[in-house]
């Protein structure tokens, strides 16, 4: 029983759209993730004058700050927008799959 | 329930005397605090006629939402050790507590993109569930609990010495009094009220956590005109490193490939963390558990940032205040060395100092709350562990009835809590706090790599998996016991054989290297039979067709 289910979904046209671009999308927005991440952390670890000027003149806070702020707000972010993509492409897409099959 | 009310009497007859003997309890706070065990315990009450099955007890029968999971996520995530330490640091050290931060935030785009979905899809209690669903049985569960009772025991020390201490300043109490009222607590939420309790103990925590967070932070900026960078040109005109307090300091330019092996750790390490992965299973679907990130990174990143501000803040005021430090003869002081309880109580001395009294005892209240709520969450992950991995499904290979497994899971918890009691006090004089640094490797370095693999990799096999991940186990903490902070600071050795504290940058890449190799050469028949479940496995972890967990009423 449990195996002609997963066979009808396999057989569904749209479950392999769904894997592929799904797959895609969270490698895409892992990636993303790596970058900013390993970029503020090589940053800090092998160019620690970068992050220790002033962010402007007259400024205290110092572009590392500011820069650690928007890494912060950055991962937020992209968690948002991930999870915006899998409302709007995924779903519809899971829920037909779902209703077909059952 | 006598039970319940018998330990809370307890509790006020310990707190006479010892009040009185240090003179540094707080009226506000005190009041507090019981006010709070007693919200909790009608919860614990509520939730206990709620608790019946193994469902209701390790995942709240699934019943939770995302947005009430994610606060708990947050509530878990929200300790006092990465609030007062994450301030602390700050407090020291300017840029270098940003950098921790953002290592323990960063966790949660990994936990998104790689597993939260498929883990609630795939699994019914804990991620062992996950790592077995296709590979085998008995070695997938021995590794499992082996990893997860290993990281639990360090996060039990951790949070049960710094709890200790803490109180023992709030409020007065000893120290080994303390560690007995946190893990008696923790006994009552998990034992009566299993994952319900120990759920809403947290998400009430982290909303009294986030609004205590925001007024102080807020009074802070008042005090500064609602200007930051007024606050941080005053932070950095007194602190005793000056300019250095905004720039990459100690932490780093000591070892630069320490600070990236930690950043390392810190971002994989959360997606290995029994008890955070545990917290997916409370929801009832997918797109509830995509909600419960979104909502949990939303509040931990909030909640870093008001960190950020209480920091600075504190350099910039507590200077003010010579009552907060230990005064030399002279009257003069350090404001690092000096300051009372140590630099882990700026943001405690800081909430006395712009908002009263009443603040501090708020302050003080919630930060007990969270110790017992975290160490309550830490319980229920080992008893998982023991009774669910351990017992039901390797002894007992799964002919348990689901009474057996709730009495051993009941009675793993009383263990637990005896155990985190008895290390607490161990422990005592231990510097902890590379325990912390060491769970989130062995997570990083052991579960992290099998579950992800397990998952996204068609050629994994029980081999591949079970190799790599006792190798990641051992190779992480071989090497933070080589290290300064164990072989030299605890054992009393000269020199440490590890070059640096922070296994990460090795532990994990051979970890993911071992899985790989011992499974691309893994040329069983059970390796083939592996390889061909794989598909069933995606097809479960993309539509959720055949999952387990909330409908089982």
């Amino acid at each position: 029983m449990q195996d002609t289910v997963v066979e009808r979904v396999l057989k569904h046209p749209k479950y392999e759209e769904l894997v592929k671009r799904r797959t895609r999308v969270s490698m895409i927005f892992f990636a993303v993730a790596l970058v900013i991440y390993s970029g503020f952390i090589l940053t800090l670890a092998y160019m620690p004058e970068v992050f220790a000027q002033p962010l402007g003149a007259g400024w205290t806070m110092s572009v590392g700050v500011f820069t650690g702020i928007l890494v912060v707000l950055s991962a937020v972010i992209m968690i948002s927008l991930y999870v915006y993509v899998s409302n709007k492409t995924f779903d519809p897409l899971l829920e037909e799959i779902v209703r077909d099959v059952e | 329930m006598k039970k319940l009310l018998l330990s809370t009497a307890l509790l006020s007859m310990f707190a006479q005397p010892a009040f009185a003997a240090t003179g540094q309890a707080n009226t506000s706070a005190i009041v507090m605090f019981l006010v709070f065990i007693a919200g909790t315990m009608v919860i614990t009450w509520w939730a206990a006629r709620k608790t019946q099955t193994t469902s209701d007890f390790y995942t709240a029968g699934g019943g939770i939402s995302g947005f009430q999971n994610g606060l708990a996520i947050a509530g878990d995530y929200i300790s006092a050790a990465s609030f007062l330490g994450i301030a602390g640091m700050v407090y020291v050290s300017g840029f270098d507590g940003i950098i921790y931060a953002i290592g323990f935030l960063f966790g949660w785009p990994v936990v998104m993109f790689l597993v939260a979905e498929r883990l609630r899809n795939l699994g019914r209690f804990n991620f062992a569930d996950v790592t077995a669903f296709r590979l085998e049985q008995t070695p997938m569960r021995v590794l499992a609990a082996s990893a997860s009772l290993l990281i639990i025991a360090l996060y039990l020390i951790a949070q049960m010495v710094g709890a200790g201490k803490l109180i023992v300043l709030l409020f007065g109490l000893e120290y080994k009094i303390s560690v007995i009222i946190i893990g008696t607590l923790m006994m009552i939420y998990v034992f009566f009220g299993g994952m319900t309790a120990t759920t809403w103990v947290q998400i009430i925590k982290a909303v009294l956590m986030l609004a205590g967070g925001t007024l102080l932070a807020a009074l802070v900026l008042m005090a500064f005109n609602w200007n930051p960078d007024v606050m941080l040109a005053e932070a950095v005109s007194v602190h005793p490193t000056g300019a250095e307090l905004m720039a990459p300091g100690a932490a780093v330019s000591g070892n630069p490939l320490n600070a990236l092996s930690l950043g390392l750790a810190l971002a994989f390490g959360t997606a290995g963390l029994p008890h955070i992965l545990m917290r997916f299973f409370t929801v009832s679907s997918a797109q509830e558990a995509r909600k419960s990130v979104i909502w949990a990174s939303s509040f931990i990143g909030y909640f870093y940032l008001l960190t950020f501000i209480i920091g600075f803040g504190a350099i910039a005021l507590l200077v003010r205040h010579p009552e907060y430090f230990n005064l030399a003869a002279d009257g003069s002081f350090d404001m690092l060395k000096d300051l009372v309880g140590g630099t882990n109580m700026a943001a405690v001395h800081l909430s006395n100092a712009v908002g009263g009294s009443l603040l501090l005892g708020f302050l003080a209240a919630v930060t007990f709350a969270t110790i017992v709520a975290v160490v309550a969450g830490l319980a229920l992950a080992g008893a998982a562990a023991i009774a669910h991995d351990l017992y039901a499904n390797v002894i007992a290979r799964g002919r348990s009835t689901e009474q057996q497994e709730m009495r051993i899971s009941k009675i793993s918890t009383l263990v637990l809590g005896v155990l985190a009691v008895l290390l607490g006090i161990i422990f005592e004089d231990q510097n902890v706090a590379f325990m912390v640094g060491l769970a989130f490797a062995i997570a990083a370095s052991a579960n992290f790599p099998v579950l992800v693999l397990s998952v996204s990799w068609r050629g994994c096999t029980t081999r591949g998996a079970t190799i790599g991940g006792f190798l990641g186990l051992a190779f992480a903490t071989i090497w933070v016991v080589l290290s300064k902070t164990v072989w030299v600071d605890v054992f009393g050795n000269a020199e440490p054989i590890s070059p640096f504290p922070n296994p990460g940058i090795f532990s994990i890449p051979l970890a993911f290297a071992a899985i790989w190799f011992f499974s691309i050469t893994d040329k069983s028949a059970r390796a083939d039979k592996e390889r061909d479940a794989f598909t069933a496995l995606t097809v479960r972890s993309q539509t959720g067709i055949g999952r387990s967990g909330a409908q089982e009423h």
